[in-house]
């Protein structure tokens, strides 16, 4: 493990030395909002509490070319389809995810890359990327990523941890690709941060909210959570909008959808929600889940019983809080899963 | 790195119309390029992603079966977008095929068992690939009995008459075949799947079910099955929900925590008991 400080004055320097080779994505302004996106180092932010959207779209873009085809009968390889995008594939470093964060990539690695089949579309820009994380001192009013066993300062998913200290950062590697990394920067240097990040550690987790106990979801047949009375409460108010489901960093599903012209066209994947009724509609008309409360119900359930069961116990939801703070109707993920548990 | 979601070029060698009302057609593809059959290494119950550029994809189950060299099969209902555009292709034209994707029917662990095949309407696809492999002389001898039920409403809407018709000559496997009424010309049997199956079914002692066909139909034979003292592990069922990537991950198909494309199709009763009901 490696352990660096960089100070106030060298943030510049350091921010600079990141996109050297890499194209760095960091939390910026765009159009008002703070982003993960691509940034320049003058204007990088180190005090927020999150970016407006998830991380995932630096791997899992919000629409995405798959491959590319023709329409001209007379060559010689006729509707026969050109991979894109696989190529040269930009090598990313991100600076400023949160740890909840990090573990919502964990989370969608395991499905891009599943015990089956490998997604060559997130793997080629997930496995390239450097991620550094800040942790948080100061959790925002809808975050509980310790209630769903996470930390303000967790280290999972990343390869390099930072802390805001003294308007620096204290750095530590946590992988052997961080530690490489690190070496090579600039405006850093040597420093002992354990103490400090041990400190800082237990002050941020001491302002976190209790626990969400999840014993019963975890004990209980997937059928007797299923039929619990409350969803239909819950189902009420939702307006199958869809924006817990964008928002989230562990939300994966996606459409395939042509888009053609007149030579051809291409083949796109974009993000998907569960809350629409044509997300699992059949081609003969019949619907899986027709109505709003099994679509409600399949966004809670896959969060805090599918994932875990399919991820060693690990919960879908990483506490990141976004899709409260953006319902329009104020469902709130915590009050569904003390439901689920009752 | 291999990549899942791309297809291999196709060419339609053989469109065959196989119902009265002309909506199911049989694709028999050749592979366009060479080594590409063996990357498509499939057995039965397994699915593919037919693939047209510029119209999309659909998920539908290998009709063919892997002892069938130098082609696959598929039977295809007009429904929507791209089954009706694969409907006016004509033979000689190129599309994809990506897979083969989801698990086989588990025949290597049903050997030495009887087995009953029940099959309604144009579900039945994936039997007509596990029959023909059953057949086969290297395979025929590792089950014992084999009785096959096949029900649809009427003799205009059986597929595969040619190849059933052949099986019903054989001493090797018995063949019920069924419609919903009386129809003139008919000579087989007249009743529902479910009726015709409690008649024919053999003793549950080691012997397996597998069930395909519209959910109406599993819906009444299920029972008849269980009446007859099969345990939920010796029903097996191939399950169909909406698709897209057929790899588990664009989500839409789950059934609980499992994905229909990834973890199925194939399903026994004991596993769907537990499961919604979401499909």
């Amino acid at each position: 493990m490696a352990e660096y400080i960089v100070k106030e004055s060298a943030l510049k320097d350091f921010f600079k030395s990141l996109t050297e080779g890499r194209k760095l994505l960091a939390p910026v302004e765009v159009d008002g909002k703070l982003q993960m996106a691509e940034a320049d180092p003058e204007n990088i932010s180190i005090n927020y509490t999150n970016t407006h959207m998830s991380p995932k779209s630096a791997f899992f873009p919000q629409t995405e070319r798959l491959m590319a085809f023709h329409n001209d009968a007379e060559k010689s390889d006729p509707f026969v389809y050109k991979p894109l995008g696989l190529d040269n594939v930009d090598q990313t470093v991100l600076f400023g995810i949160r740890p909840c964060d990090a573990r919502g990539l964990v989370v969608d690695n395991l499905v891009f890359q599943n015990n089956r089949f490998t997604d060559p579309y997130w793997k080629t820009k997930y496995e390239s990327s450097i991620k550094i994380g800040l942790a948080c001192h100061n959790p925002c009013p809808q975050c509980f990523c310790t209630s769903v066993g996470g930390s303000p300062f967790g280290e999972e998913g990343l390869d390099v941890l930072a802390v805001v200290k003294d308007g620096g950062l204290a750095l530590k590697s946590v992988t052997a690709e961080g530690e490489e990394f690190l070496k090579g920067l600039k405006g850093t240097e040597s420093g002992d941060t354990s103490a400090t990040m041990d400190e800082l550690k237990k002050a941020a987790e001491a302002k976190m909210p209790a626990a969400i106990d999840q014993t019963q979801v975890e004990a209980r047949e997937i059928m007797d959570i299923y039929n619990q009375p409350h969803w239909q409460e819950t189902a009420d108010r939702c307006l199958n909008c869809g924006v817990c489901t964008f928002v989230c960093p562990t939300c994966h599903c996606f459409d395939i959808q042509d888009e053609t012209s007149a030579k051809g066209g291409v083949r796109m994947r974009n993000w998907d929600t569960c809350m629409s009724w044509l997300y699992s509609m059949h081609g003969t008309g019949h619907n899986p889940r027709p109505t709003k409360t099994e679509r409600v119900r399949q966004r809670f359930m896959h969060k805090l019983k599918y994932i875990p069961m399919k991820q060693n116990g690990n919960c879908g939801c990483i506490g990141c809080g976004r899709c409260v703070t953006m319902c329009p109707v104020n469902i709130d993920i915590r009050e569904v899963a003390r439901q689920m548990n009752q | 790195m291999h990549n899942p979601y791309l297809p291999y070029p196709v060419r339609l060698a053989e469109l065959r119309v196989e119902t009265e009302d002309k909506n199911l057609r049989t694709f028999k593809f050749e592979f366009l390029n060479p080594g590409d059959e063996e990357k498509f290494a499939y057995m039965p119950g397994q699915f593919a992603e037919l693939s047209v550029p510029g119209q999309g994809e659909i998920p539908i189950g290998i009709a063919s079966s892997p002892t069938e060299k130098g082609h696959v099969l598929f039977t295809v209902n007009r429904v929507g977008q791209v089954s009706s555009y694969m409907h006016n292709m004509k033979e000689g034209d190129i599309m994809g095929i990506r897979g083969p994707l989801g698990h086989p029917y588990p025949l290597d662990k049903l050997e030495g068992k009887n087995l009953i095949i029940i099959a309604g309407g144009f579900a039945v696809t994936t039997l007509r690939s596990t029959i023909v492999w059953l057949l086969q002389p290297e395979n025929r001898p590792k089950y014992g009995k084999i009785t096959f039920v096949y029900g649809a409403r009427n003799p205009g809407l059986l597929l595969y008459e040619d190849q059933w018709r052949e099986w019903q000559k054989r001493d090797d496997i018995d063949v019920y075949v069924t419609i919903d009424r009386e129809a003139p010309g008919w000579d087989g049997k007249v009743g529902f799947v479910p009726a015709v199956t409690k008649e024919v079914c053999p003793p549950p002692e080691n012997t397996a079910a597998i069930i395909c066909g519209p959910p109406i139909m599993i819906k009444f034979t299920q029972p008849v099955l269980e009446e007859a003292g099969f345990e939920p592990e010796n029903i097996i069922m191939s399950l169909e929900n909406r698709m897209k990537c057929g790899l588990g991950i664009c989500g839409r198909c789950n059934v609980g925590p499992e994905y229909v494309c990834k973890d199925g199709p194939v399903f026994t009763l004991a596993q769907l008991n537990k499961l919604p009901r979401e499909y």
